[in-house]
């Protein structure tokens, strides 16, 4: 099969839109977009338009799409998807290709992705490109339900501004979504900062995002700074869902390690996915 | 006969289930996102929602939660139809206070039978 790849900028948001969809029509965990909000996750996640592909055939026929997101040397390929009738075919491949070469170009010294996990045919092709596991993440979700008890400790509640400087100086690594870059570039950054009577301390930054209606919160990091991770992370977790008591929480990578993970299967957190992050070094 | 309400984005889905659900008698209407079905459930009252998870402007269980959040809709069942594993539907059923799930792909008798049971329970 002849396959044309077309920079991704050629095409108007809802093409894009409807061809990721269709992409992803049979996938393991479901995701549909609509164009407004493949918009904002192209602005994001510093989606570069002009290094991302779409994948055609000599006929016209859309096949598939990948995207590039670029910062300072670093890439991060996201979005691949080939439509079901055309997969086994090379356009995987060939789009995989093309974002390893966009990225070079661009001076990428390394070039990150995640996959869902037990998504074989996707994950070897990874392998397959000389990607490297580098940690497994959770992905869970919290229905709002009233906490189970009263939160302790001194809380300050962060705005924007103060919550990006938490993450700044957080010690450990953060996948692509919650990287400091992603968590600024959103504007619906918020935080709050933990003091307990032991000593203990720590924070967590999170996105309160506006919906029509309502809103949700996500892309939850904790730290703790002293003190028990658990006890920290737990009172961190009682706080922010007894001043957000009917938001819906989507908490997303969070590491299989995370020495929080206790807190949030306290608090109701339960697994919906897995994924696994790959990186390659050029 | 009960009024029910189908919110889901792919089409082919869409067609299905209504052929089920109109040859049992039932009325049937459908949207392809969070934010119609939210205005329709608001403007239909329907007697029973059924619930796609992947929705493309908000998840199926964020949709939930502006239902269950509203005194019109709180009590209204839901059923999650979804292409998700089981013990993650399971697990959304609980904590989200919804009535049933049926993991895609279900058999009509499958589909059927549920919608009778929680029919028959929020009638009960």
């Amino acid at each position: 099969m002849t396959i044309e790849l077309i920079p991704a900028e050629r095409f108007t948001m809802q093409e894009l839109t409807d061809l990721y969809n269709q992409t992803r029509v049979d996938y393991m965990v479901p995701m549909p977009m609509n164009a407004s909000r493949l918009g904002e996750y192209v602005h994001d996640f510093d989606i570069d338009l002009s290094q991302s592909c779409v994948a055609r055939a000599a006929d016209g026929q859309m096949l598939g799409l990948c995207m590039l997101g670029v910062r300072q040397n670093e890439a991060w390929i996201t979005r691949l998807g080939v439509l079901p009738a055309t997969r086994r075919s090379g356009v995987g491949s060939a789009l995989m290709d093309c974002m390893m070469e966009n990225a070079s170009k661009l001076g990428a010294k390394t070039t990150q992705l995640e996959v869902i996990k037990n998504n074989l045919p996707a994950y070897n092709l990874f392998l397959c490109k000389d990607f490297k596991e580098t940690g497994e993440y959770l992905v869970m979700r919290r229905a709002p339900h009233p906490a189970s008890e009263p939160p302790r400790g001194n809380v300050d509640w962060l705005d924007s501004e103060k919550a990006l400087e938490a993450i700044q100086a957080y010690p450990n690594h953060l996948t692509w979504i919650n990287a400091s870059e992603s968590m600024r570039n959103a504007q619906d950054v918020e935080g709050l900062r933990l003091t307990l009577p032991d000593g203990g301390a720590g924070w967590l930054v999170y996105r309160n995002t506006k919906f029509t209606l309502r809103s949700t919160l996500s892309h939850l990091i904790i730290h703790t700074e002293q003190g028990n991770p658990i006890e920290v992370g737990t009172q961190l977790l009682l706080n922010l869902h007894t001043r957000y008591a009917h938001h819906d929480t989507y908490a997303e990578n969070i590491h299989k390690d995370d020495p929080h993970l206790s807190a949030f299967h306290a608090l109701g957190y339960f697994e919906n996915f897995s994924r696994i992050e790959m990186l390659h070094s050029s | 006969m009960a009024k029910i309400l189908y919110i889901e984005d792919i089409k082919d889905n869409i067609t299905l289930v209504q052929k089920i659900v109109t040859s049992r008698g039932h009325e049937f209407m459908s949207a392809e996102n969070a934010e119609t079905g939210l205005e329709m459930a608001f403007a239909h009252h329907p007697d029973l929602i059924l619930l796609d998870l992947g929705l493309p402007d908000a998840d199926g269980q964020t949709l939930s939660v502006w239902m269950r959040n509203d005194p019109i809709l709180e009590t209204v069942p839901i059923i999650v139809l979804t292409a998700w594993p089981e013990e993650v539907a399971r697990h959304t059923v609980e904590a989200y206070n919804l009535n049933g799930y049926l993991c895609k792909p279900f058999t009509m008798a499958e589909l059927v039978q549920i919608i009778d049971t929680v029919l028959n329970k929020s009638s009960a």
